[in-house]
């Protein structure tokens, strides 16, 4: 049988009070087995970012469970999980600027107290190593990317989230990277919740759930492909 | 790779900006140190120098020779008490050291020991052994002799004068400290706010990175502490060399600082020792914490509102109305600087509020809608600047009113020497000598063809009836009453105040006895004098500068018989016959081969030159704190506007002429700099207006004529064009270079919802 690794059951969310307030998802029920990987789909504003952000700790849910790595949300050191246990790529800025992309993989390295010696060879696989010492801003956009993904690997996470990391990405290199991810999560055997827009980029996970509209949000289901 | 050395990183990519963060710690700490320093060692040397000299007398030849160890030996063999006091100026030095003799100082004391005098050490801060003095290579060194006037009768040759050299001035001195001492707390103020805003546009450039290390788990308050341990490093790095700074400053300033002190307040520059580490090391290192980190103790939700919100400008109404209540109503000295807080901190938050209310209305109104951008633009600088801009404008608040100030002060002590030097020479009637005698002389033989002016002044004691107690009051007669007094600027007066006083008709009395039981001209004032009462009308009251005593100044021909004159001095301007004729003449008929006669000409020439040195030294220092904050808008505005330069370049994308698009960022700059300059006149106008007519006749019982001077407004409006062309000229710099894309809007807002 396989291991749970996340358990979400009736989660709700909404921004605002009383009559201004948007409820951004409601009663979200599903779950994601260790090694797992999960497509987060819909449009924008559906709440997939929410979503991801209530995954890691940096938004509370107003209601329902939350059950990760065996943990209650309300219980759970969410910081340091995230130092460890769950990496984030996002769309953008996912990168000290004032450090070099070695430097920066360096970093989340050390946060999850893993080895640093091993960052020069996540570039590596990662087709960037020559461009090591260079800083964000002296690189390109897919190449911004795949330094983040180092920074996710070099941590050896349980569990990656990743919100649209390919949407400002040209097609070409959008699937370089997103071949990259997929690729890695393989080898490393971690679970990957992915946020898109994007169907080709959803259909690669072993599941999907679509949060397209905020009305049938309580309706989603985790749909096997 | 750790979380500390990841946030020390954007100094190691961005080296300019930590320069200029530490730059301008270190000016601000220099400056505030370097005033500090001053008007301490000011205040410890006046001190220093009214305790040494307080009630102490000193022995003189009667022939004026000056004293020589000879003398000091005929006395001790006389049995007097007596104490050599030898002040030596060093070469190398702006202030004295006293040489004094321990042993001969046992017979004054009662008791102590050869290393010490008067409980300090003799480590020549101010004394040192006498010995040791002497051998000083001096630039002026001069011996006086100390003597405790009751151990023993002395013989003809000498006399015993009181240890004073100088006429006094009594608190004008301690006004003037005073009004420094505020001054300085403004300054420490505009330091803060200087420091504050710098330190925050630093923080706000590295938002992201805080966000991405907590996105990767590091907890909030731990990188607080990081940024905590940051500022105490950057804190070591530029507070020491500050301070060191502020030293230097200080003491190439402080020469002509003492030279000014001694001139002015009648009072020795001593060496004196003043602890300066310790003092600026807490205070700046304190305020940096507080400015800078102060944040983080106040809940979020209570910052956002109290300074974001809209409730700013009901916060900043408030402390303007408390505050201005404070300063019209309050009854002492604290209450009324907690007052001056409250309104500089409601002016302070009121001015980015109301610039921000404006721009957003003037841009609702607009119906272009290039002209409407411009105007929303104007509310970002205003809102994002804000600080930097509330620095500038209390800066330019207080050299407004120190400008104000200080010329005041040099238009007071000018009628001030005019009042107490108004005659060229002053000569005191020898005990003994008949005055009436020299006045008949001086009557008969200074025609007024010859130019020549005099009077003569008998000094002496009435009581004034104040209610139901009769009070102690100086009495200054004169005759004649002429020319060499008339002049005196009266604050308030009967008709023909002085022929009236001539003839007897009533008397003037000064400002102090004035102010402290409101008597006014036309009163009537009854007086004790030599056993009768009479009442006499007050034709006037006139400035006494400072001298807290009450004095009722009447004419010498109608003094009642049986006057006791305790003090008779003659004022003459000889026009053209000389002052030697006269004093040989004067010598001659009152049997007296020395006269002591001052040169009022060559006091007042020098005390004007102290005078110009000590306001110069004073604007100096105010101006260097208003281009320490011009020099912060300037960087803060070039580093804030680089940020929005990507939305200027829109507008070259979408075909407006780079020349256009320059003007359009000039105009802004021009107009933020000019904003606060305007605003800052009220402020100004408002501080001037405390400084001399609210601390002073608190501190002292007398007050500073209120004057101000537009044209120096004018100054202070052309110079904050120039800061604002400056930050103009800057962004055409930039503007010819890339502009990087925003890339996160967090970096770019200007709060514009």
């Amino acid at each position: 049988m396989e291991k749970t690794l996340l358990t979400v059951s009736g989660l709700a969310k909404s921004f605002g009070r009383d009559e201004a307030a948007v409820s951004v998802l409601a009663n979200l029920t599903f779950d994601l087995p260790a090694g797992g990987s999960l497509a987060l789909m819909g449009r924008s504003g559906s709440g997939k970012s929410t979503l991801l952000n209530m995954l890691c700790g940096l938004e509370p849910p107003d209601a329902g469970e939350l059950t990760l790595f065996g943990q209650d949300h309300r219980h759970a050191d969410w910081q340091r999980l995230r130092r460890g246990r769950i990496g984030v790529v996002f769309q953008e800025a996912n990168l000290m600027p004032t450090l070099s992309l070695l430097d920066n993989v360096r970093l989340r390295a050390s946060l999850a107290g893993q080895p640093e010696a091993h960052c020069q060879h996540w570039l590596d696989v990662l087709d960037i190593g020559d461009l090591a010492h260079r800083f964000p801003d002296q690189v390109s956009g897919g190449q911004r990317q795949r330094a983040a993904l180092a920074m996710v690997f070099a941590m050896s996470p349980d569990l990656i989230l990743a919100d649209e990391p390919t949407g400002s990405l040209d097609r070409v290199t959008a699937d370089e990277v997103a071949d990259s991810l997929f690729r890695l999560q393989a080898d490393t055997g971690c679970a990957l919740i992915l946020a898109t827009h994007d169907a080709e980029l959803a259909s690669r996970c072993q599941s999907t759930l679509d949060l397209a509209h905020r009305t049938t949000a309580q309706d989603a289901a985790v749909s096997k492909p | 790779m750790t979380p500390f050395s990841a946030l020390l990183s954007h100094y190691r990519r961005h080296p300019w900006q930590g320069v200029a963060l530490a730059t301008l710690m270190l000016l601000a700490t220099a400056l505030w140190t370097g005033i500090h320093h001053l008007t301490s060692q000011a205040r410890a040397s006046l001190s220093q120098s009214e305790q040494v000299v307080e009630a102490r007398y000193q022995i003189q030849r009667v022939d004026g020779a000056a004293l020589s160890v000879d003398d000091f030996v005929a006395l001790r063999r006389q049995g007097l008490c007596l104490m050599p006091w030898l002040e030596v100026l060093p070469e190398d030095e702006s202030r004295r050291v006293i040489g004094v003799d321990p042993l001969a100082a046992l017979c004054f004391q009662g008791q102590g020991d050869v290393a010490s005098f008067d409980g300090q050490p003799l480590r020549g801060d101010p004394f040192m052994d006498i010995a040791d003095a002497a051998a000083l290579p001096a630039r002026q060194a001069q011996l006086f002799l100390i003597v405790d006037p009751d151990s023993g009768a002395l013989s003809d040759d000498y006399r015993i004068t009181d240890f004073s050299l100088a006429p006094d001035t009594g608190q004008l001195g301690d006004s003037f400290l005073l009004n420094l001492d505020a001054l300085s707390v403004l300054v420490l103020l505009i330091t803060g706010l200087l420091l504050r805003s710098v330190y925050l546009l630093s923080l706000s450039q590295r938002r992201d990175s805080f966000a991405l290390l907590n996105r990767f788990g590091v907890p909030v308050r731990r990188v607080r502490g990081y940024l905590v341990v940051e500022l105490l490093c950057l804190a070591a790095v530029t507070l020491i060399p500050g301070i060191l700074l502020g030293q230097i400053l200080a003491n190439a300033l402080a020469g002509g600082f003492a030279s000014v002190m001694e001139g002015l307040f009648d009072s020795r520059q001593l060496a004196t020792a003043a602890n300066t580490w310790l003092v600026p090391s807490v205070v700046m290192m304190t305020l940096l914490l507080l400015v800078c980190a102060a944040d983080w103790l106040i809940p979020d939700k209570l910052r956002q509102s109290a300074i974001v919100g809209h409730r700013s400008g009901g916060l900043a109404g408030m402390l303007l109305v408390v505050g201005a209540g404070g300063l019209w109503l309050a009854s002492d000295l604290l209450t009324l600087f907690v007052a001056v807080a409250l309104v500089l901190a409601g002016a302070g938050l009121l001015m980015p509020w109301c610039l921000s209310a404006l721009s957003s209305r003037l841009a609702r109104g607009c119906k272009r809608p290039l002209m409407r951008r411009w105007w929303a633009e104007y509310g970002v600088l205003c809102r994002r600047l804000a600080l930097p801009l509330v620095a500038l404008q209390l800066s330019l608040a207080m050299v407004l009113a120190v400008q104000a100030l200080v010329t005041t002060f040099e238009a007071t002590f000018d009628r001030w020497l005019e009042q107490r030097l108004s005659a060229d020479y002053y000569l005191e009637v020898p005990t003994g000598a008949e005055g009436r005698t020299a006045a008949h002389w001086l009557a008969q033989n200074l025609p007024a063809s010859s130019g020549a002016l005099w009077h003569r002044v008998l000094r002496g004691q009435a009581q004034v009836q104040l209610g139901d107690e009769w009070q102690a009051v100086d009495v200054f007669a004169l005759a004649p009453v002429g020319a060499l007094v008339t002049d005196w600027e009266l604050f308030e007066n009967v008709e023909q105040p002085w022929r009236k006083l001539a003839a007897g008709e009533g008397v003037l009395v000064n400002e102090q006895l004035a102010y402290r039981e409101q008597l006014g001209a036309g009163d009537s004032l009854p007086l004790k004098l030599a056993g009768q009462i009479i009442s006499m009308p007050i034709l006037g009251v006139y400035p006494d500068y400072g001298r807290p005593a009450g004095e009722v100044l009447m004419a010498g021909d109608h003094l009642p018989d049986g006057f006791a004159v305790s003090f008779e001095s003659f004022s003459i301007s000889p026009g053209s016959i000389g002052i030697e004729a006269i004093t040989g003449a004067l010598s001659e008929l009152w049997q007296e081969p020395s006269l002591t006669v001052r040169d009022n000409l060559s006091i007042r020439d020098l005390a004007n030159r102290v005078f110009d040195q000590t306001f110069a030294l004073t604007r100096a220092m105010t101006l260097l704190t208003l281009a320490l904050a011009a020099v912060a808008l300037l960087l803060m505005g070039w580093v804030f506007l680089a940020t929005r330069l990507w939305y200027f370049r829109l507008l070259e994308v979408w075909g407006m002429a780079r020349p256009a698009i320059f003007l359009r960022l000039l105009s802004l700059a021009l107009m933020v700099s000019l904003s606060a300059a305007i605003l800052a006149l009220p402020v100004g106008i408002g501080l001037t207006w405390v400084l001399v007519q609210r601390i002073n006749p608190l501190a002292f019982g007398w007050s500073l004529p209120m004057d101000l001077y537009p044209g120096f407004w004018l100054e202070l409006l052309a110079l904050a064009l120039v800061i604002g062309v400056c930050i103009g000229l800057l962004m055409h710099r930039q503007l010819g270079r890339p502009a990087v894309r925003p890339s996160v809007t967090g970096t770019v807002t200007g709060e514009e919802r």
